[in-house]
């Protein structure tokens, strides 16, 4: 062993071929940021072509992603189970509508109470409170894993709907309320003031929303991706392996637990905000446990611990039902709301079901393990990628999915010495 | 092979670090209900030293280890590490203070690389909050980068220098166990913890741990304390060696004292009535293991 380790002096020595920065580099290296521009590009001048239907669609998603990426984060990263995202997603809409809100209510009661805010004032403190929310349940949360958590903040989701009923001066009760209209500065993000037209296209609430959208999603994108690639990402990911390693590591996994709670309850909350921006009203009946549970089937379907995957699955599971709706007509066995066979929404959910078995059989990395077996593929040739070393005998199959890699019974093998 | 040889050796070719305490074990007890997996077992690891800590299957050597990292509390006596008293600190405070603990079972990340898996050994001496990480923050991927070639010194150390940028999952079962070791060395420990490091290991591997845990001594000075099975790595490598038996202590010395040691052969190859002595301590003597993991 020729190599010599040194105490550590100090400073550490540079030395100009150290370099950790990522894997081998190849054409796809400099292919991928021209095709993430030319498609950011995509995304901005649509609002010029598409019709409000998609820009609609469009928003909608993009909230799902925010929501779908925090509770990633939780569920995927951190090996937490949680049901409570439909309650944190209640905590940001209804404190939005409450805080930008008009007192007197709009239209229905003239009890409604709000505080008449500026929205912006709404949409940040919606997202911190629905993170207090989050670090006074995370005591708790920092305590159970697995099921027992899950079974925990369950109870979450039924505090939540009850209080949507009942405290009817701030929620609007069982027949909801509606949601104020967002702006920023003076520019409003409605159908009006000031009018609005680009190439001759008028800017209404739908185009201006989908700029809005594409700012936060790619925001909570970025924010969770460099979380995962840096200090604390790793320690979230080894507590979900082993919460043992972790803290032997000198990990404060309980600490680490309830800040990852307390984040992606902030997640939720601006998921909330934007959920009740793009249906305009919100009612106890958008915040049950359904939705929990939609948001844990986008997660699943996207592949658990992938940011990119929290967003795949987020639009497939958002924009399904409303596509199906739309083109319910064409469609064969969907039908429009009231006429016979199977409705849009209970169709698209029967799709999901379909998908998550299909996933879970063959794919456990959902839509990101299929993208990366793709990408992997493409550039087998190259070195560098997973699972060429010749000598990996003993290790387990390449390209299993995580948590199923680490051996915990190692073949005993003769362990004679000289 | 003598160990008074393997300790004179180490002595000429070693400097032990000033900042090294001694681990004073003192009347450490634990007990699960009314099983005692450790009874008043007390030894001192001298700094700058390889201590094995060896037993047959039930011994108590693992209980020893999770009270070592505070994994498990102690149910009376306390563990000492200079100034700081491990019995009384949470895992994540003893790592802190310089303790780093390889796992028996490979406790690695297995989908993140080994690049990854090491930086976690940093965690205690980086700062980056979710905040400053999230935003990118210079100070936080400044960290990463300094980081970043105190983790290719201690990689390229143990051979793993070509594939730092492997998930850990794929690499073979020798690779991973050396990115064990690899890990708790980025901890920049003052005590190093290995629980079985070669166990499943074939001969050639072995040789390369053993020489590696040498030369890991001899460069940073630190002290090691060692569970294993593989009697001819204890002897050739350990300075001293303790013996647990059903929880116990029954015998602490250097490698050759306890191998002669009547009360280890017993516990090692039964009561030896019908067996002749010399037999045993013979039988001792081998390299071979005298008894195998389930």
């Amino acid at each position: 062993m020729s190599d010599t380790l040194s105490a550590p002096a100090g400073a550490t020595r540079r030395t100009p071929s150290a370099d950790a920065s990522g894997p081998a580099r190849s054409p796809m290296r400099f292919l991928k940021p021209l095709l993430l521009v030319a498609a950011l590009v995509v995304l901005l001048v649509l609002p010029l072509y598409v019709e409000e239907f998609w820009l609609r669609t469009g928003f909608a998603v993009a909230g799902a992603i925010v929501g779908a990426i925090g509770l990633n984060l939780l569920v995927g990263t951190t090996g937490q189970l949680s049901l409570a995202h439909a309650f944190f997603l209640a905590v940001g809409a209804v404190s939005y509508t409450y805080i930008s809100g008009e007192s007197g209510g709009l239209g229905t009661r003239a009890s409604l109470r709000g505080l008449e805010l500026p929205p912006i004032v709404g949409m940040v403190v919606g997202v911190l409170l629905a993170g207090v929310a989050g670090l006074l349940f995370s005591p708790i949360a920092a305590r159970l894993r697995g099921i027992y958590l899950g079974v925990a903040s369950l109870g979450l989701v039924f505090i939540g709907v009850h209080v949507l009923n009942t405290w009817t001066p701030v929620t609007g009760g069982f027949n909801g309320r509606s949601v104020p209209e967002f702006s920023l500065f003076g520019f409003t993000f409605g159908n009006s003031d000031p009018q609005l037209f680009v190439l001759g296209v008028p800017y209404r609430e739908a185009e201006r929303l989908w700029y809005l959208g594409i700012v936060l999603a790619l925001a909570a994108y970025l924010f969770a991706r460099n979380l995962l690639r840096s200090r604390p990402g790793r320690a979230l990911q080894t507590l979900r392996d082993s919460e043992v390693a972790a803290s032997v590591m000198g990990v404060n996994v309980q600490a680490y637990k309830a800040r990852v709670f307390l984040v992606s309850s902030m997640y939720a909350g601006l998921s909330g905000v934007m959920y009740a921006l793009s249906i305009g009203s919100i009612a106890p009946e958008s915040f049950g446990l359904t939705v929990s549970i939609l948001y844990l089937a986008m997660i699943v379907l996207g592949g658990l611990g992938s940011v990119a995957g929290a967003a795949l699955g987020a639009a497939f599971v958002t924009a399904l039902p409303l596509v199906f709706q739309q083109f319910a007509d064409v469609l064969p066995l969907v039908s429009a709301p009231g006429e016979g066979g199977i409705s849009a929404g209970i169709a698209a959910r029967y799709l999901f079901g379909l998908a998550i078995v299909l996933v879970i059989l063959f794919e456990p990395g959902g839509l990101a393990g299929f993208a990366n077996r793709f990408r992997h593929r493409g550039r087998r040739p190259g070195r560098g990628s997973p699972g060429a070393s010749p000598r990996s005998s003993g290790g387990p199959s390449p390209g299993a999915g995580p948590g199923t890699t680490v051996p915990s019974d190692p073949p005993a093998q003769g362990s004679s010495t000289r | 092979m003598s160990g008074a040889h393997r300790a004179a050796a180490g002595a000429r070719d070693t400097t032990t670090r000033s900042d090294v305490p001694p681990v004073e074990v003192d009347g450490v007890s634990v007990a699960f209900g009314a099983i005692k997996a450790l009874n008043d077992v007390s030894f001192t690891v001298a700094p700058g030293t390889i201590h094995a800590v060896i037993g047959p299957n039930g011994a108590g050597k693992s209980t020893l280890f999770n009270v070592l990292s505070g994994v498990y509390r102690a149910t009376a006596g306390e563990v000492r590490f200079g100034d700081a008293r491990l019995s009384a600190m949470r895992p994540f405070q003893i790592a802190g203070v310089g303790v780093a603990r390889a796992f028996q079972n490979i406790a690695l990340s297995g989908a993140q690389t080994v690049a990854e898996n090491l930086m976690l050994g940093r965690h205690h001496l980086t700062k980056a909050g979710f905040l400053s990480s999230g935003l990118r923050l210079p100070r936080a991927t400044r960290e990463g980068r300094v980081h970043g070639e105190r983790i290719r010194e201690i990689a390229e150390f143990l051979d793993l220098g070509d594939k730092l940028h492997t998930p850990v999952g794929v690499l073979s079962y020798g690779d991973q166990k050396r990115v064990e070791v690899a890990r708790a060395l980025c901890i920049e420990p003052r005590l190093l913890l290995l629980d079985e490091p070669v166990a499943g290991m074939n001969a050639q591997e072995t040789d390369r741990m053993a020489d590696s845990i040498r030369e890991i001594r001899a460069a940073l000075g630190i002290s090691v304390i060692l569970v294993e099975h593989d009697m001819g790595m204890v002897m050739s490598l350990a300075d001293r060696v303790t013996v647990l038996d059903f929880g116990r202590r029954i015998a602490d010395g250097t490698p050759a004292q306890v191998q002669s040691d009547p009360e280890v052969i017993r516990a090692y190859l039964g009561s030896g009535t019908e067996d002749n002595p010399a037999d045993a301590v013979a039988a001792a003597h081998t390299p071979e293991p005298t008894e195998r993991q389930p």
